[in-house]
């Protein structure tokens, strides 16, 4: 879209041309030719795009293919090792549980982010203007707490011992608790030692403090729904969910395609909270990517290469996730 | 308000400091002293490098023991050389951090650093060569030994400052509470930290477990006791040790700490500092650390836990007798990319000096590396189960690659673990364990 207005505009007015009347003087050489106009309106957005960006990741590619470390970074010549990097982060058991821990993790909490995310966009509509504000305003503060906080809160939640998690579970009837989780005694428990529950955690977590987002975009989108459609479902006689699944969910397509995909980078990269929930890098098993990435590349001896290295395979995962779900909504778009 | 506590805070810890200073052994120097022992190298400099400033960090809190000290030192410095003295303060756990930024850009001329930590940072050439001034002078009576560390290919790049030897801090006022005696032996150990639990809360732990970046300060005081060792360089290459019956009698003494329950099972990745925080919160009843906690645990506890609520004993081997402590110190050393190489040297001369190293060591809760001054401090109260830890202390082994497996690898952290969550036992783990550090240090 973007492309077809720069094209409609660069080709349909040839007012720079035009205005500049300059006597005697060629046109060549005064002004540019028309088309390349709008290139190098674009050159300013470029350059900060280059340099911000695509610098740090021609880098990225760069010293994943190199032994590099602080000396490096001080100017010594690197040494290029080839593959010898990518080799070295796979063979070994911290990159696949690593892996593992990434893609359930994510994929987890995409789908809860969303599924409550709408569920209270949904609610947030249907509520009257005050009700709406006062709830918008309650999952205002969860979304704008910093991550480090998010994470303190919910690993003071879960503590083995003065948390109000096993606190409350040990309040549970024992039957009741005997019968759900197969215990009842929940004094002490640790939350946060083995992989699993540190992970569940997380997903509280990361779910809490993400849904607020999706709510308020799908709720800007619900408000772009013609109200006429609706009325029309009810005339015709169509229930809540075969409303929501019939007349919602296709309209607020586009909106769902950008929320998931941002959802799906955010949580393949959560570092800050898995930090905090570990107490630092020393859980290995319970590492995700991004997480065993920074300690390579940054717990001494700082190995930026191998660190490299596992960033790119993150990056290639999230490439590959994200251009096939971009392709199927289009696709879905052109039927 | 925020400001005014802190402020309020800062001043109630300065007196508190100055209080517990006086509970020592000894007065400290009062004033410091004319250059008498300091180099006369130094004075002779003098003039030369007024108006240049140095800048030097120091490692750990600015806990006011130890702001007075370099204070002092600082002013001593200037009327030697004339040269200001820029100071900041790094805390422990961000050092290696710091020195990674300082190593790619702009660093210290002068900085305090962990003997443990100098043949990873010689490796990553952040530190320069100060074999000329490491056995001149006043530093000439320093032992050979102590240079272990320091000493790569011939030279010298850190000069010792303070030993530090690790033992049992526990909190004396529960033991008279509870009518413990000191322990003698691991068992009577084991019995205190049963009591002090079945007193104090089940959420007390007894002895703490470290399973944190520090973890092997407390790892290697079991192992070593029981004869086992790390690794061993067998010509050029390090043969992995922990997998031998030795070393596996303390390890699995370590695990005992949390599968016995003297240590709570939810908390395997602590380190000191976490331990020293619960430890002034009167969540722990005794663990391994070093004279340098008790300022921080005055602040933490708010003034509460101080003087004679506090003791030290040598921690007890398993086997009987007391078991060898991490051979820890701190050293001064020159950055590699400083501009005044000079000047700096004539910094560490002056610091690592008699009179300025014993201070360090007394005023900072470590233990001297002069050896008159040492052995002064066998019978003292305080300080006589540190200097008796260190006449049998220990190193880890000696190559930059440590680093990875001790703290960035927790190698050994995540054996424990998988032991206590009993997902291997205790051979698997140390056999794994043994390739892994294998493969680091011979990287």
């Amino acid at each position: 879209m973007a492309n077809t207005t720069t094209v409609a505009r660069g080709g349909g007015s040839s007012a720079p041309g035009r205005r500049r009347k300059r006597p005697g003087g060629p046109p060549r050489a005064s002004g540019l030719p028309n088309w390349a106009i709008p290139y190098v309106l674009l050159v300013p957005g470029l350059l900060v795009i280059a340099g911000l960006l695509l610098y740090p990741m021609v880098q990225l590619v760069i010293i994943s293919f190199q032994k590099f470390g602080i000396a490096q970074i001080r100017g010594k010549a690197a040494e290029w090792v080839g593959w010898a990097n990518f080799e070295k982060v796979l063979a070994t058991e911290i990159f696949w549980t690593s892996l593992r821990n990434t893609v359930v993790f994510a994929s987890i909490a995409v789908t809860l982010t969303l599924v409550v995310g709408t569920a209270v966009g949904v609610l947030l509509h249907k509520l009257g203007k005050k009700m709406s504000l006062f709830v918008v305003i309650g999952c205002m503060f969860a979304w704008a707490i910093p991550p480090v906080a998010q994470a303190a809160i919910w690993r003071s939640l879960f503590d083995a011992d003065s948390g109000i998690i096993n606190w409350a579970l040990n309040l549970l009837p024992d039957w009741l608790s005997q019968a759900v989780f197969g215990r009842a005694d929940w004094t002490g428990e640790p939350w946060l030692n083995d992989a699993f529950t540190v992970y569940v955690v997380l997903v509280f977590c990361v779910v809490w403090a993400g849904f607020p987002f999706i709510a308020v975009s799908v709720l800007a989108g619900l408000k772009g729904i013609p109200n006429e459609l609706y009325e029309a479902a009810r005339v015709d006689g169509s229930g809540a969910w075969r409303t929501f699944r019939k007349i919602t969910l296709p309209l607020l397509k586009p909106v769902f395609a950008v929320l998931t995909v941002l959802s799906i980078i955010w949580d393949f990269k959560v570092y800050t909270q898995l930090h905090i929930l570990l107490n630092g890098p020393t859980n290995r098993e319970a590492f995700n990517l991004s997480m065993y990435a920074v300690a390579e590349a940054f717990k001494p001896p700082p190995k930026m290469g191998t660190g490299a290295a596992i960033s790119i395979v993150l990056t290639i995962i999230l490439l590959i996730i994200t251009v096939f779900y971009v392709r199927q909504i289009v696709k879905q778009e052109e039927m | 308000m925020k400001i005014a506590k802190i402020t309020a805070a800062t001043a109630t810890t300065a007196a508190l400091a100055l209080g517990l200073a006086a509970c020592g052994s000894s007065e400290p120097t009062k004033t410091a002293e004319p250059a008498a022992s300091g180099s006369a190298a130094a004075s002779e400099a003098g003039p030369k490098y007024a108006g240049k400033t140095l800048t030097v960090w120091r490692l750990g809190d600015s806990n006011p023991a130890a702001a007075k000290y370099m204070e002092e030192l600082n002013a001593e410095f200037k009327k030697q050389t004339g040269a200001d003295v820029k100071l900041e303060w790094i805390p422990w756990p961000q050092v290696n951090d710091k020195f990674a930024a300082a190593a790619t850009g702009t660093g210290p001329d002068v900085t305090e650093i962990g003997n443990d930590q100098v043949p990873l940072w010689q490796s990553q050439d952040a530190l320069a060569p100060i074999t000329d001034i490491a056995h001149a002078g006043d530093q000439a009576a320093i032992p050979k030994n102590l240079f272990g560390l320091e000493t790569i290919d011939n030279e010298v790049y850190g000069l010792p400052w303070g030993a530090g030897a690790r033992a049992v801090l526990y909190r004396a006022d529960w033991f008279k509470e509870l009518k413990i005696e000191v322990p003698k032996t691991w068992d009577e150990l084991v019995a205190a930290a049963k009591k002090i639990q079945a007193k104090k809360g089940a959420d007390v732990d007894g002895f703490a477990f470290n399973g944190g970046s520090d973890a092997n300060h407390l790892l290697g005081a079991f192992a070593w006791a029981e004869g086992g060792e790390y690794a061993v360089k067998e010509g050029d290459k390090w043969v992995g040790k922990v997998s031998d019956p030795t070393f596996a009698k303390g390890f699995e003494t370590y695990t005992s700490l949390v599968t016995e329950g003297l240590s709570g099972k939810s908390r395997l990745t602590q380190n000191t500092v976490d331990i020293r925080k619960r430890f002034a919160n009167n969540k722990v009843g005794m663990y391994l650390t070093a004279g340098w906690d008790l300022p921080g645990i005055e602040v933490d506890s708010k003034g509460k836990l101080k003087g004679d609520k506090l003791a030290f004993f040598p921690l007890p081997a398993k086997a009987g007798g007391e078991a060898p402590s991490f051979f820890g110190g701190n050293d001064i050393a020159l950055w590699g990319s400083t501009q005044q190489a000079d000047l700096g040297k004539e910094y560490l001369k002056l610091a690592t000096s008699k009179t300025w190293a014993d201070r360090y060591a007394k005023e900072g809760g470590l233990l001297p590396i002069y050896p008159d001054t040492l052995a002064a401090l066998a019978e003292d109260p305080v300080q006589g189960p540190f200097a008796r830890a260190f006449a049998k202390a220990k190193a880890f082994p000696a190559d930059p690659n440590w680093t990875e497996a001790n703290e960035t690898k927790a190698v050994l952290q995540n054996a424990a673990r998988a032991v206590i969550e009993g997902k291997k036992d205790t051979a698997t783990a140390l056999a794994d364990a043994n390739k892994e550090i294998e493969e680091i240090l011979n990287q």
